[in-house]
């Protein structure tokens, strides 16, 4: 599989991001926003206190400010497939020679490296500088937080991914898009820190992916979670990983019958 | 309003229902997408909550309350004001020429001619939800000049929320994108909003009572029910302002509204 | 004074110039740059009442400019303008309300709504008396026969169908003048047919000015007694199309058709092209040679089947105005 043709799709991407350069510096800040809220409820929340379920505010804190960050890069587009069903351009582009799905990820991954270089790293260095985050738990740590942190896009890839299969059969993927980004901000960690959750949704939570986008490196950073619970939590990153593309797949095909039966 | 007015805005609401109608299941599924999605600061809160008990001294049923009007001021503001919201597609594709071909006023026809009634019935139906849930919880007793308060701090509300819209439609005139200067000066202001502003860094409750006066579409007119503690860190006065400031920005708005009309003629687009 | 008078109207623009790929992206994030178009420099002419006028031009000519002009969207920069009494621009709504204006490429009907619906509408907006508006919309859906999917919604039409929609609903409360942009574009030959005899019938019965900006030159010939040429923002021509042939389209081509090949001998001021089924074409100035000589000398000489003699074609002759210059 050639590697240059999808190189020219994400760098496509990547210029286009920058064709509105107000637009730009106006997300960087949107996100330093949305930060600053969260962190400034939880200082009225803590209220002069120094921990609560032996949680410091500095762990809460960069919580938020490496949710966010993460946030603010890992890009999906989850009208990527249902805009070409809905103009007919799907024809044309399962004629090319690349995979669908490559360019898809190819797509997405320039706009990534995009907002990773122009949003991340601004908002990153004046989060840190006015607000403090806390050091990583180790220089190894930072390196597993990395690596979680790339699973944990993987993760969230593959459920825009899933969910973007169905769009054959969609009246309305607007809804239901708006709805599955419902689920991830409340279940993810990124708005409320999941060692606040009640334990009954904590378990519930267990049993989804939504755990694994942010969730996961977070703990990893923080050092919260070490040796044998870190390998689960790769582990169950890899996992859903898997288990959504290959659901996404299936669903798929299935999709590709119907066009071919409708004639396009 | 001419009669023929009248006439026009009656046909226009019309037309957009007969739309509306063609939906029918995906209208109410988009609506309950637009309803789930706001109500996510809600699920956010009533979960902070249950760990934490009070935000600086306000329980969940006054967070629902402070929440609640947010909701309801948008739920009206957007029958009306879909236009501008919309205005910088609308501009972009070349649809705001014909409005201009048309012999009707153009900010009224951008008012009346579009309602995004699923926004409408998503967020004015939280905020109405929101408000039974609390009205009752917050320990107040409704009096006949409570009610009237409330009603025009409601009016109010969605004038000042016109006014921002207004503004920052007419700087779609001049700049190509707005969208994220909208995302900063409206929808993150309406995020602060939803918290009593008490609780955030001075520079913050500044900008929410002077920069963007969202303080004063729910904080204030609660207050004015609530009579909270942290109301003490105010000026009395402002629990009264919000329809005189209603009133006020959409004048200022508006003006900018024709100026912006003049250059947009001089340039194109 | 003439029903439309535009007297040296200049318009120039402010455009954003930075250069496509990384390191212009960057420098527009930091320090944008402008450069400015004149898109009209000084341009008159004046149109009387009834006149069917077509504008044409290759694109960035200007013509476009002049139409948003014309019609009040935009504000020249320097100039006069006046249509029918009225500055477009300063009197807006008074003068929306006798003009009507086609987009070609956009409709102006709702989308998801009977044709009839949208008729509705612009009889509220255009406060067309009930009487006016019964009298046009019959008289105008039985001449182009729209009986058949007035009741439709937008979407489902065809684009003839939709053409044709959206002209009748620039005349719906009779304007005095109507401006067309691209009216006939992508429309079948036979919908392309009803819409430029419906037109003429309009202009010939009800004496509505119109002016057309196309690309199709068939429109303009089969509509138009008058052509403005605009190019790089100032007019190239303002005329009759009759007198375009006359002076630039002089040239004509003669195809005889042999029993047999022919070896043709040469003539004086005429350019001789062998074709293929025994054809030759024979290409001669009309002002130079004398048809019926030629006619005479050919059928005189050779065993001659058929003779056809062509006109050629306005766009071909435009092309001949700018050597060059190719019109999309």
């Amino acid at each position: 599989m050639k590697i240059s043709p999808y190189m020219a799709f994400a760098k496509k991407s990547f210029l286009q991001k920058s064709a509105y350069r107000l637009e730009h510096w106006m997300g960087i800040l949107n996100t330093l926003i949305r930060l600053v809220i969260y962190v400034e409820i939880y200082r009225a929340l803590y209220g002069g206190r120094e921990t609560v379920d032996g949680i410091t505010m500095s762990m809460v804190t960069t919580n938020f400010i490496l949710s966010l960050g993460l946030e603010s890069f890992f890009v999906v587009n989850d009208y990527y497939l249902s805009s070409r069903l809905y103009d007919g351009s799907i024809a044309t582009e399962m004629l090319l020679p690349v995979s669908f799905h490559g360019r898809m990820l190819a797509d997405n991954l320039g706009t990534a490296a995009f907002k990773l270089i122009f949003h991340f790293v601004p908002a990153m260095i004046v989060a840190c500088l006015f607000i403090g985050i806390q050091a990583p738990a180790g220089p190894g740590m930072f390196g597993l937080f990395i690596l979680s942190a790339l699973l944990g896009y993987g993760v969230l890839w593959s459920i825009s991914f899933l969910f973007q299969m169905f769009s054959f059969w969609l009246m309305n993927v607007w809804a239901v898009m708006t709805i599955k980004n419902v689920f991830i901000n409340v279940l993810s960690g990124s708005m409320i820190p999941l060692w606040f959750m009640p334990g009954f949704m904590r378990t519930l939570i267990g049993f989804t992916p939504f755990e694994s986008i942010y969730f996961t490196p977070v703990q990893i950073y923080l050092g919260k979670i070490t040796g044998s619970e870190i390998i689960l939590g790769f582990a169950k990153q890899i996992i859903w990983i898997v288990a959504l593309l290959l659901l996404g797949f299936m669903v798929w095909q299935k999709g590709q019958k119907k066009i071919v039966v409708q004639g396009g | 309003m001419k009669s023929d007015t009248l006439h026009l805005s009656a046909v226009y609401t019309k037309m957009i229902f007969r739309s509306w109608f063609q939906y029918r299941v995906d209208a109410i599924l988009r609506s309950f997408a637009v309803f789930a999605r706001e109500a996510t600061s809600i699920i956010v809160v009533y979960f902070t909550l249950l760990k934490f008990d009070t935000l600086n001294g306000w329980n969940i049923y006054e967070m629902l309350f402070l929440f609640s009007l947010v909701y309801v001021t948008y739920g009206i503001l957007i029958i009306f004001f879909t236009g501008l919201r919309d205005f910088g597609s609308t501009v972009k594709n070349g649809s705001f020429d014909r409005y201009i071909l048309r012999p009707r006023g153009l900010l009224y026809q951008l008012i009346f001619a579009n309602a995004d009634w699923f926004a409408a019935v998503g967020h004015g139906g939280l905020g109405i939800l929101l408000f039974i849930l609390s009205a009752a919880k917050i320990g107040v007793v409704w009096t006949p000049w409570s009610i009237v308060y409330y009603i025009f701090s409601i009016i109010g509300g969605v004038l000042i929320q016109g006014a921002i819209f207004l503004f920052l439609a007419s700087l779609n005139i001049y700049l190509l994108e707005t969208n994220s200067l909208k995302e900063v000066f409206y929808w993150n202001a309406r995020k602060f909003a939803g918290y009593p502003i008490s609780i955030f860094h001075k520079a913050i409750q500044f900008c929410m009572t002077f920069v963007v006066p969202f303080a004063f579409v729910n904080y204030f007119p609660a207050q004015f029910i609530l009579r909270k503690e942290d109301m003490s860190l105010y000026p009395g006065i402002f629990m009264y302002l919000t329809p005189v400031l209603g009133i006020v920005m959409y004048i200022l708005a508006y003006a900018f509204w024709r100026y912006s009309i003049k250059f947009y003629k001089s340039s194109g687009n | 004074m003439s029903f439309i008078e535009v007297q040296d109207i200049s318009k120039t623009f402010k455009v954003n110039k930075r250069k496509a790929g990384i390191p212009g992206m960057i420098a527009n994030m930091f320090a944008p740059k402008f450069e400015y178009k004149e898109a009209v420099k000084k341009i008159s002419f004046n149109i009387e009442k009834g006149e069917m006028v077509g504008f044409i031009g290759p694109n960035g000519a200007g013509k476009s400019t002049t139409i948003k002009i014309l019609s009040g969207i935009l504000c020249p920069d320097e100039g006069k303008i006046s249509v029918g009494g009225y500055i477009p621009y300063k009197q807006r709504k008074e003068y929306a309300a006798d003009i009507g204006v086609v987009f070609g490429q956009k409709s102006q009907l709702q989308w998801d709504l009977p044709v009839i619906d949208s008729f509705e509408l612009l009889k509220a907006i255009y406060r067309i008396p009930e009487d006016k508006y019964k009298k046009n919309l019959d008289r105008y859906t039985d001449m182009l026969d729209m009986n058949g999917f007035i009741n439709q919604p937008v979407r489902q039409l065809s684009l003839g169908q939709r053409m044709r929609s959206d002209i009748v609903a620039s005349l719906l409360h009779s304007p005095e003048i109507v401006f067309f942009d691209e009216p006939t574009i992508g429309v079948d030959i036979i919908g392309k047919e009803t819409i430029r005899n419906f037109i003429k019938e309009l202009n010939e019965k009800d004496k509505v000015t119109m002016i057309f900006t196309t690309h199709d030159m068939q429109d303009i010939e089969q509509t138009c007694n008058r052509l403005i040429i605009i190019d790089k923002g100032s007019i190239m021509y303002d005329g009759s199309l009759h007198e375009i042939r006359n002076k630039y389209g002089t040239s004509r081509e003669l195809i005889a058709e042999f029993n047999e090949e022919t070896r043709v001998q040469p003539i004086n001021d005429v350019i001789i092209e062998d074709k293929e089924d025994r054809r030759v074409s024979f290409t001669f100035d009309n002002n130079v040679t004398d048809v019926n000589k030629l006619m005479h000398e050919i059928l005189g000489k050779y065993s001659v089947r058929d003779i056809t003699v062509k006109e050629p074609e306005i766009e071909s002759i435009i092309q001949k105005m700018y050597t060059g210059e190719a019109f999309v």
